[in-house]
């Protein structure tokens, strides 16, 4: 009993034990804040300054938040990546629920497909963009060169600004959609297996079932993996720096790719703090209000 | 049924691999069959891209640096991030500074990384570290600390305290304890989370694009990238390159595959 207490007594916090859990904290804590909080305040500072050429020449407040709002550019690289995330964000979630369900109930060569589809989300998003010119080229490319065995000409999806914009979603879509079918079939492989079997009894159609019962049940998951697949392809930038670097024109010119132009091209770094700054909100609000709606959905539930 | 179940998944299978195989095929050719011969597959199979990309364009340099930056910057935040994942997860701290603390961390993870590369170029610009490995593996390990901490304190929550209060009674202090019982039970979970920490990590871009412009200090990704820029398109090398830096990757993969899909989608879903 003795022992027990003083046991107890050390794991909540007596003596040297009292510090432990600050000393255990304390080096994370000061990496992070020193790393990441502090430049953020430090880029809100920045944001106040007008740059030319790399140096600082003027206080502008807030200025430049509103120069950016009312910047053609910006908002046509906003609505340009408002595109893209919904384009591929869908297709990946339909093509991923539907090899997910496939593959819930087990194939003999389902680990070596389960391998297979790992390969292109973890290998390197610039090697990914690699991948796709070489694939896209009109004078190299893989479409060339099959339309050359036909007696076809030179096809170049890139040379257009509608078949470059499809053509990096088509690279989104073979990246991540792997992921979401991950979620997805973990998240199938854990439902319950008793309204499926009585449904299976009542003699409800394949269709009907999943209507009923998978649909609804898997809503909670499938909204998890479209916020954390939407987030993330909000700012897509090393695919599209490698595939086109936002042309032709502005086809593909993500909010990303203008913000880094605009910081280490025209090196109008108060400028480009202030767009990113703000990019950085819009994401922080949709993630605030995806986990909101996961939240709602698992009380639901 | 049955059989149209196999043909999609076998035409998924095909997507996924058609495109890597294509700059497979790419770089065993040569430049003159690249351009002009549009053929399929390579008809006479070189290893002349290879060959030049090393010897012509400082490849060697930039996968050493890419896998040295890695182990560091992942090894170290490792550590810091499981001792405070275990700090959060096994005390109550006054004001619940701890959970605080969890969730501050977490709201740094949604937080895109972009948006602090202008202040972090000229942080790094003044402190002289632009062109060093110091600067990005500073960096690299705090965003992995903030993913460590996330994983780690849910894989200790998952342990009985009880398991470590027996051993305390049994008279182990609380560091022999941690040693003893959480960290074995913790283990596939940090395996889970250091393969997730090294695949970002080694795939990073924006920050070494931004922070390093010598082959010295380069990692894979930017060199690779760079091959574009210069002149007209060289494709042997760009394929090459590409080969190259999906190989260690793809290889790390297959030797961690039963730890994978659980780390790579842990990661997300968590």
């Amino acid at each position: 009993m003795a022992a027990q207490r003083t046991a107890r007594a050390r794991l909540q916090g007596a003596g040297f034990d009292r510090f432990l859990p600050y000393l255990l904290l304390a080096p994370a804590v000061l990496l992070v804040l020193a790393v990441v909080v502090y430049p953020l305040v430090y880029g809100v500072q920045t944001s106040t300054k007008f740059y030319r050429f790399g140096t600082a020449i003027s206080d502008v407040g807030f200025a430049q938040y509103r120069q950016a709002w009312n910047d053609p550019l910006f908002r046509g690289a906003l609505w340009t990546t408002l595109k893209f995330v919904t384009a591929a964000v869908a297709i990946e979630t339909t093509l991923g629920l539907g090899l997910a369900l496939l593959c819930v109930r087990e194939l003999p060569f389902i680990r070596t497909l389960r391998m297979v589809l790992i390969v292109p989300m973890v290998i390197t998003p610039v090697v990914v963009g690699i991948v796709f010119r070489l694939i896209y080229a009109s004078d190299v490319g893989l479409f060339t060169s099959l339309s050359g065995l036909v007696g076809g000409g030179s096809i170049g999806i890139l040379d257009n600004e509608r078949g470059a914009f499809w053509g990096l979603v088509f690279l989104d879509v073979w990246e991540w959609t792997p992921l979401i079918f991950l979620i997805l079939l973990a998240g199938l492989q854990s439902l319950p297996q008793e309204p499926f079997e009585a449904a299976r009894v009542d003699g409800a159609g394949t269709w009907r079932t999943f209507v009923d019962h998978t649909l609804p049940m898997l809503t909670p998951v499938l909204v998890v993996a479209i916020v954390l697949r939407s987030i993330d392809a909000f700012t897509t930038f090393d695919q599209v720096y490698v595939l086109t670097h936002g042309g032709p024109g502005t086809a593909t010119q993500l909010i990303s790719i203008y913000g880094y132009d605009t910081f280490f091209r025209f090196q109008q770094y108060g400028y480009a703090a202030a767009m990113l700054l703000m990019v950085a909100l819009i994401v922080l609000a949709c993630a605030f209000l995806g986990i909101r709606l996961i939240r709602r959905q698992a009380a639901t539930a | 049924m049955k059989a149209l179940r196999t043909i999609a998944l076998v035409a998924a299978a095909i997507v996924a691999l058609v495109p890597l195989l294509w700059m497979v095929a790419t770089s065993l050719k040569s430049n003159q069959e690249i351009t002009q011969a549009g053929t399929l597959y390579p008809h006479a199979p070189t290893l002349e891209n290879y060959r030049n990309l090393f010897s012509d364009h400082d490849y060697g340099s930039y996968l050493t640096n890419s896998i040295g930056i890695t182990a560091i910057s992942v090894l170290v935040s490792l550590v810091l991030g499981t001792l405070a994942a275990y700090a959060i997860a096994r005390y109550r701290l006054p004001l619940q500074a701890q959970r605080h603390i969890g969730v501050g961390l977490l709201t740094l993870r949604i937080l895109p990384p972009i948006v602090i590369i202008v202040p972090a170029f000229l942080i790094v610009e003044r402190l002289h570290l632009l062109n060093t490995w110091i600067g990005l593996i500073v960096i690299y390990t705090a965003f992995n600390v903030s993913f460590v901490v996330w994983m780690m304190e849910s894989f200790f929550r998952e342990i009985p305290v009880d398991l470590e209060e027996a051993a305390m009674v049994d008279g182990d202090s609380r560091f022999t304890a941690f040693r003893r019982i959480v960290l074995p039970l913790a283990g596939p979970g940090l395996v889970a989370t250091a393969i997730f920490a090294v695949i970002v990590t080694y795939n990073e871009f924006l920050f070494a694009l931004v922070l390093t412009s010598t082959p010295s200090s380069q990692t894979m990704p930017v060199g690779a990238a760079t091959l574009i820029g210069r002149i007209d398109i060289d494709w042997g090398a760009m394929s090459a390159a590409g080969v190259i830096g999906a190989v260690p990757i793809i290889v790390f993969a297959l030797l961690v595959q039963r730890h994978l899909v659980r780390g790579l989608t842990m990661g997300a879903v968590k």
